[in-house]
């Protein structure tokens, strides 16, 4: 019996039509775009290669365009399975019941004890758990010790407070030929609180507000760290190039070679290997970044958090998943070999981490480290509109009292949260 | 043939789909999008109704009328320079000789490139460590020191953009006159010849009167385009320094998305919206009149 043509053509029509998601049991799963993707490739691999009834398909977002497109398929209800973000962005999305609660599958789960301390914390609203770390990024110090033996300090000890950052960037920057001691981005406030928050925090103050009840920019020191930046760019120790970084060329800064002590990321060490391989053997030394007082030390832990929106389809295998990539052999075996950190600090110690002791010290700083709470990040933080780089720019680049911007930035801050 | 009523229905017919297309695409998110204005809406929640709060707002919302300000200004500056600067490449390339024709394509190639692909290079060529214009000054001997063009100095962030737009736009409008100029009954001009008058008086007496339609309407396309600028902004300054080089629509967007506060952003945009309709309305004015 042949189909009347009208028929055969739109039932091909609908074939074609139809995404290949629905054919096939697969779980979809988005996450934002960067520098972290190798990993997530390597566990969305192992993933699949372990469980091939249930694979994965990872679909990657502009970085800059995570929120708005999370908000917009939550408000189409068309939403993935599994959804990698911005730790930051958790309380948010949490707040707003648009995650699904596992709380009860971690019940019994041994390894979500050992799960980095700032993901957990983030990934946490009201006692309930709504995700698990995707990967980690902290926060440490790189100095560069060529130049430290070229300015005649002891390049095996690095600055353990501010003070000291200021008296080695000092002899660096005296050595000309465009090196700078200290690196400090001018016009990127996602960089100024991964290196430059941890300053404040490791000095006892703090930085946003949790809620509208909450007070941002407390902290007796905190006026003492912005003097200290305010010193650093104005006695020169900072390249006034540097006023222009937006973010875009941040991670190539050390690696030119040119800054004595630079606050970054775990990220920078590997990318340090194709930019400066003279530098990355054995040349980087890398501590926590300090406070006022020495032996206070601070770090930003960024990076993902891996969660399943309200309407996925396929919660359990989800579930399953995150488990997966907090298992001891994917902690090594993916994370470690790669030379990402592990999101268990239980899993630190590993073979491949124990090579390269560098990689051990920015393990470690997930113990110290912390992670903003705030339902507002984006517009406290990290916009470049926000209050927070505002701030700094005038401390770094104006002689505006420092009572004053401090007082101009909670005043911002404060009607932020109030509303 | 339309007076009775099947002539009415078959018109209403033939204009049916048109009329179709732009209640579904352009009255039906117009309305939408009045509505939203009327709500505090994060995407991640439900919508709650706050009534004119959102424009109670932006009326006392001083980071809005600072980047308006600033918009305008942006349009003030650029405007005249694409319409001079356009007009004035229209008549070096109109005649039809192959090297002015292909002087017309050269200079029209940027048109066809995406904003965003032209800002993102313009963003690289300006950029102080690694960009080549820097590099270039400094191997003329013209600098002695590197120059911030983005997101340091309001100002000099203005003209780099305000360049790297003129670099991308000129060949629209100057393709757009090179069209009205050939336009021009060859008669006219030879009649102007014959009576011995100077180019200067060609150009005065002849052939700006006779384009003056094209220049409103290039003027028109321009000043829109300039009141709603925002890619290159957006990728190159991203409003540094302190927010003096946020345009309205910038503003806009970080309201709508990034903040995810859709309700005050859609109020922006109309207040946006009814400001341009104000600029379109004083241009076609004026249009008219001088057509008058």
């Amino acid at each position: 019996m042949r189909l009347p043509k009208l028929i055969t053509v739109a039932l091909a029509a609908l074939l074609v039509a139809m995404p290949l998601g629905a054919v096939a049991e697969d779980l979809q799963m988005w996450e934002r775009s960067g520098g972290n993707a190798s990993m997530v490739d390597e566990l969305v691999r192992a993933w699949n290669e372990a469980n091939p009834d249930r694979k994965i398909v990872l679909t990657y977002i502009p970085h800059s365009e995570m929120v708005p497109k999370i908000a917009q398929a939550i408000a189409s209800g068309e939403v993935p399975d599994l959804m990698g973000m911005d730790l930051i962005y958790g309380p948010q999305f949490e707040d707003a019941g648009q995650l699904e609660d596992v709380t009860d599958y971690f019940k019994d789960d041994p390894t979500l004890k050992t799960a980095s301390p700032g993901h957990i914390q983030v990934a946490t609203y009201k006692d309930r758990l709504y995700g698990v770390p995707l990967y980690a990024d902290v926060s440490v110090l790189f100095w560069n010790k060529l130049l430290f033996k070229q300015a005649g300090l002891d390049p095996e000890v690095g600055p353990a407070s501010l003070q000291d950052i200021h008296d080695m960037a000092a002899k660096i920057t005296a050595l000309g030929d465009g090196n700078y001691g200290y690196y400090l981005a001018g016009n990127c406030a996602g960089c100024n609180i991964f290196t430059f928050g941890p300053l404040i925090w490791a000095s006892g103050g703090t930085i946003e507000p949790k809620d509208a009840a909450d007070e941002p920019l407390t902290g007796d020191n905190l006026v003492k760290v912005l003097e200290w930046a305010r010193m650093m760019h104005k006695e020169g120790l900072i390249n006034p190039a540097n006023q222009a970084e937006n973010g875009e060329t941040f991670h190539l800064q050390f690696g030119s070679g040119k800054v004595g002590i630079m606050g970054t990321g775990n990220f920078n060490l590997f990318l340090l290997k194709e930019q400066n391989a003279a530098l990355f053997d054995g040349n980087v030394g890398i501590t926590f970044l300090p406070g006022l007082e020495k032996g206070k030390v601070a770090s930003f832990a960024g990076g993902d958090i891996v969660t399943i929106p309200k309407g996925s389809k396929h919660v359990k295998d989800a579930v399953d998943f995150m488990k997966f990539i907090l298992s001891d052999n994917v902690q090594v075996e993916s994370y470690a070999k790669l030379m990402n950190l592990t999101t268990r600090a239980d899993m630190a110690k590993n073979k491949y981490f124990e090579a390269d002791p560098r990689v051990q010290k920015m393990a470690e700083a997930l113990d110290v480290a912390r992670t903003p709470y705030t339902l507002k990040f984006f517009e406290l933080i990290n916009s470049p509109q926000g209050p927070w780089l505002q701030m700094l720019q005038r401390v770094y680049y104006s002689d505006d009292p420092i009572d004053q911007i401090i007082a101009d930035g909670k005043a911002q801050m404060k009607a932020i949260a109030a509303e | 043939m339309y007076n009775n009523a099947r002539g009415r229905f078959l018109g209403l017919l033939y204009v049916a789909p048109a009329l179709l297309f732009v209640l579904l695409f352009t009255a039906y998110p117009f309305g939408q999008m009045i509505w939203v204005s009327f709500n505090s809406w994060s995407l991640i929640t439900p919508p709650k109704f706050v009534g004119t709060a959102n424009y109670t707002k932006a009326f006392a919302d001083k980071q809005f009328w600072t980047s308006l300000q600033f918009t305008l200004k942006y349009t003030v500056l650029i405007t005249p320079i694409l319409m001079i600067g356009g007009y004035a490449l229209a008549l070096l390339v109109a005649a039809n000789t192959p090297l002015r024709r292909f002087a017309r394509a050269v200079i029209f190639i940027p048109v066809v490139i995406g904003l965003g692909a032209s800002s993102l290079l313009w963003y690289w060529l300006f950029s102080t460590d690694y960009g080549l214009i820097n590099k270039l000054l400094f191997d003329l001997g013209l600098l002695h020191k590197p120059v911030f063009w983005l997101g340091v100095n309001a100002d000099i962030s203005n003209w780099a953009i305000i360049v790297s737009v003129i670099w991308k736009v000129i060949g629209f409008g100057m393709l757009l006159f090179v069209a009205a100029i050939q336009g021009i009954p060859s008669e006219v001009t030879e009649a102007a010849l014959v009576d011995g008058a100077s180019p200067w008086q060609r150009m005065t007496r002849i052939t700006l009167p006779l384009t003056l339609r094209t220049v409103l309407l290039v003027t028109l396309v321009s000043v829109i385009g300039s009141l709603l600028a925002f890619d290159q902004f957006y990728i190159m300054t991203a409003g540094q320094p302190q927010n003096l080089t946020a345009t309205s629509v910038f503003y806009v967007y970080l309201n709508s998305f990034p903040y995810l506060k859709l309700g005050y952003g859609a109020a922006l945009s109309l207040i946006l919206a009814g400001i341009i309709l104000l600029f379109t309305l004083l241009q076609l004015v004026l249009s008219r009149r001088s057509h008058a």
